[in-house]
């Protein structure tokens, strides 16, 4: 049960019952991070410089501006006074952001969402899978993990793209996560090209290329690697329970009213984005 | 009972409209809703109205908030909503049970629609049982009694050429109270309601479907519909919503307005993924949101049985012959 206050959500979440939760916040854009030709991480702070919510690992936030919309997205980061989120070009709004500079003023609300589940990872050795832009949702776990080290045990990412310019993270890929103790970072890119002299190839197979032994494992990427991907990990012995991924649908509410975001009785906006394949078994195949 | 002839109901209506704003049932313009209680409004008993009274609560379209952008700024207003008690007169057990429905949307699973609370926290229900089912209606096989409304705050009853008043919460006795000297005490008995032209059996449907997501009624049952959307518009517990902006100049106002899960853009992803692609999906969901998932998530079915899709759909998709369909499949 939700301890902040007697709402009666099965999960602690971080929401003031006097504001409107479907009006944002006032919010600018304090940072842009150009990740690649498509994608760029934005840093987002209310107005008066302060966090304009604190999201657990794999919360989602909705973004808007204010003359093109508003879209739901998750959170990659936080600091002590903003959030993260990479976001790639691929509609009205999103292409918009992609044109707009430090100092933007966006609408921010948040956090929405069930999250990464912490207890149970804790004290486990975590194997990370992403491609391409679906390492956003993972990178707020991986960064927790690193924040609280010494609450979790070996620490591995298994990270693609279709190539070197497609990457997102690089400095984390290349130079902070592989300093960070005890932590194994594995990237490859979809074909061979001119000065990579890394792994090539699908993310699924070289996760079955490397044969790590069964442990908790989260999944994120384009719904096709996902797929080839699953079905290697329950091969290698991969419990059910210990895969987790996270869904999307479209919303507009992030917060279980608007109706369009439901896969069958559950709400990808309340009760996901994250779920374990022991859950999604559950589901209807509507995703 | 306390009661009150129907030929001086416009009495206590008026006495009503001193200290409330009075929606009463009436037709208007070829149809049937709620509308302003005037003197010479032409108010429906004998039968429910054609648009149910869901837009008093959660109106087609709604402003959310006003934003100024100038440049890089972006400045947020707040609109306040219009203030004053509303006293929502003659509504039937299946539009009160849809507003039980739209509580458990609103107003429950760890947040509160401010929008719907204020508007649901301002009016007063009147609820008014049926002397005889209309051709469409199957409330009863929905679990809702015709004769005694959930969550009213008055009961009235029709009993011929009389209305009966009973009333049901404080907020309803203080409704009497103010018309208490118009009334009168008669001995007279919960009447007993018509007998229903469209019976069907959904005892049993929800856990029927649990099973039912890949079964080839689908194809069958959404064979014939258009995905117009207007089952969704009439339905009284059909809640679904959209957010958008009107942007003039500087100036940008976010409304909120009713969607339909019929039509292929409410699902569409920016990235050109679509989970329901087709009206398969589509006409499924909606089927499965009112019987299996509605029901599994917060206990209680989401149709009331007016029979408003059943009226107004253009191709005769009717519900009761899809729960039929789904009682009788293998």
């Amino acid at each position: 049960m939700c301890e902040n206050c007697s709402c009666g959500n099965d999960h602690n979440h971080d929401h003031d019952h006097d504001q409107n939760v479907l009006i944002p916040q006032r919010g600018k854009i304090i940072n842009i991070v150009e990740e690649t030709s498509d994608t760029k991480t934005f840093s987002i702070s209310t107005i008066d410089d302060k966090k304009p919510f604190d999201p657990q690992p794999g919360q989602l936030g909705m973004l808007s501006l204010g003359n093109v919309g508003e879209a739901i997205f998750s959170v990659t980061n936080k600091g002590e006074n903003h959030i993260e989120m990479a976001i790639k070009a691929v509609g009205e709004l999103t292409n918009a952001l992609h044109e707009v500079e430090v100092g933007q003023e966006v609408g921010i609300r948040g956090a929405y969402g069930n999250g990464f589940p912490l207890d149970f990872c804790k004290g486990k050795d975590l194997l990370f899978i992403g491609g391409g832009i679906g390492l956003a949702p993972v990178r707020s776990l991986i960064m927790h993990c690193i924040r609280n080290r010494d609450d979790y045990g070996k620490l591995t990412v298994i990270y693609g793209a279709r190539s070197k310019a497609d990457l997102c993270f690089k400095e984390d890929l290349f130079e902070n996560w592989p300093k960070v103790p005890n932590m194994d970072v594995f990237v490859t890119i979809d074909r061979e090209e001119e000065g990579w002299d890394g792994h090539v190839g699908f993310v699924p197979s070289y996760v079955e290329e490397l044969a790590l032994k069964p442990q908790v494992t989260v999944v994120c990427g384009p719904p096709i690697m996902i797929k080839f991907t699953l079905p290697g990990l329950q091969k290698m012995g991969y419990a059910d329970t210990d895969i987790i991924t996270t869904l999307e649908m479209r919303m507009k509410c992030g917060v279980g009213k608007c109706g369009r975001c439901n896969i069958g009785s559950k709400y990808v906006c309340l009760d996901g984005p994250v779920f374990t394949l022991a859950e999604m078994k559950d589901l209807p195949q509507e995703y | 009972m306390l009661v009150v002839l129907k030929a001086k109901l416009k009495d206590i209506l008026n006495t009503l409209a001193e200290e409330y704003k009075v929606l009463v049932p009436a037709k208007i313009e070829d149809t049937s809703k709620f509308i302003s209680y005037k003197d010479n409004v032409d108010i429906i008993l004998d039968e429910n109205v054609k648009l149910s009274p869901k837009d008093v609560f959660f109106p087609q379209t709604e402003k959310m908030y006003k934003m100024k952008t100038v440049k890089t700024s972006m400045e947020l207003e707040n609109i306040t909503d219009e203030a004053g008690k509303k006293l929502l007169f003659g509504v039937r057990s299946c539009d009160m049970k849809s507003l039980d429905c739209f509580d458990q949307v609103f107003l429950t699973k760890g947040y509160i629609d401010e929008f719907y609370k204020n508007k649901r926290d301002s009016v007063v229900t009147i609820a008014l049982s049926c002397s005889q089912p209309m051709q469409t209606c199957f409330c009863s096989a929905m679990g809702v009694d015709s004769q005694k409304a959930v969550g009213a705050d008055v009961q009235a009853y029709d009993l011929g050429d009389k209305i009966g008043l009973e009333a049901i919460s404080d907020e309803g006795s203080k409704v009497i109270e103010l018309i208490k000297g118009q009334l009168t005490e008669e001995g007279a008995e919960v009447p007993q309601p018509g007998e229903f032209y469209l019976k069907v059996d959904a005892d049993g449907v929800s856990e029927k479907l649990n099973g039912m997501f890949e079964s080839p009624i689908w194809d069958d049952v959404s064979k014939k519909c258009l995905n117009c959307g207007a089952c969704t518009y009439v339905c009284p517990t059909c809640h679904c919503f959209d957010i958008s902006q009107e942007v003039r100049g500087e100036n940008v106002t976010k409304y909120r307005c009713w969607d339909s899960c019929m039509f292929g853009e409410y699902t569409q992803m920016a990235g050109g993924h679509n989970p329901r692609p087709t009206k398969k999906e589509r006409v499924r969901n909606r089927f499965m949101h009112k019987l299996n998932y509605f029901p599994d998530r917060y206990n209680m079915l989401l149709c009331t049985g007016c029979g408003r899709c059943i009226n107004v759909c253009p191709v005769n998709l009717d519900i009761t012959s899809v729960i039929k369909q789904i009682k009788e499949a293998e």
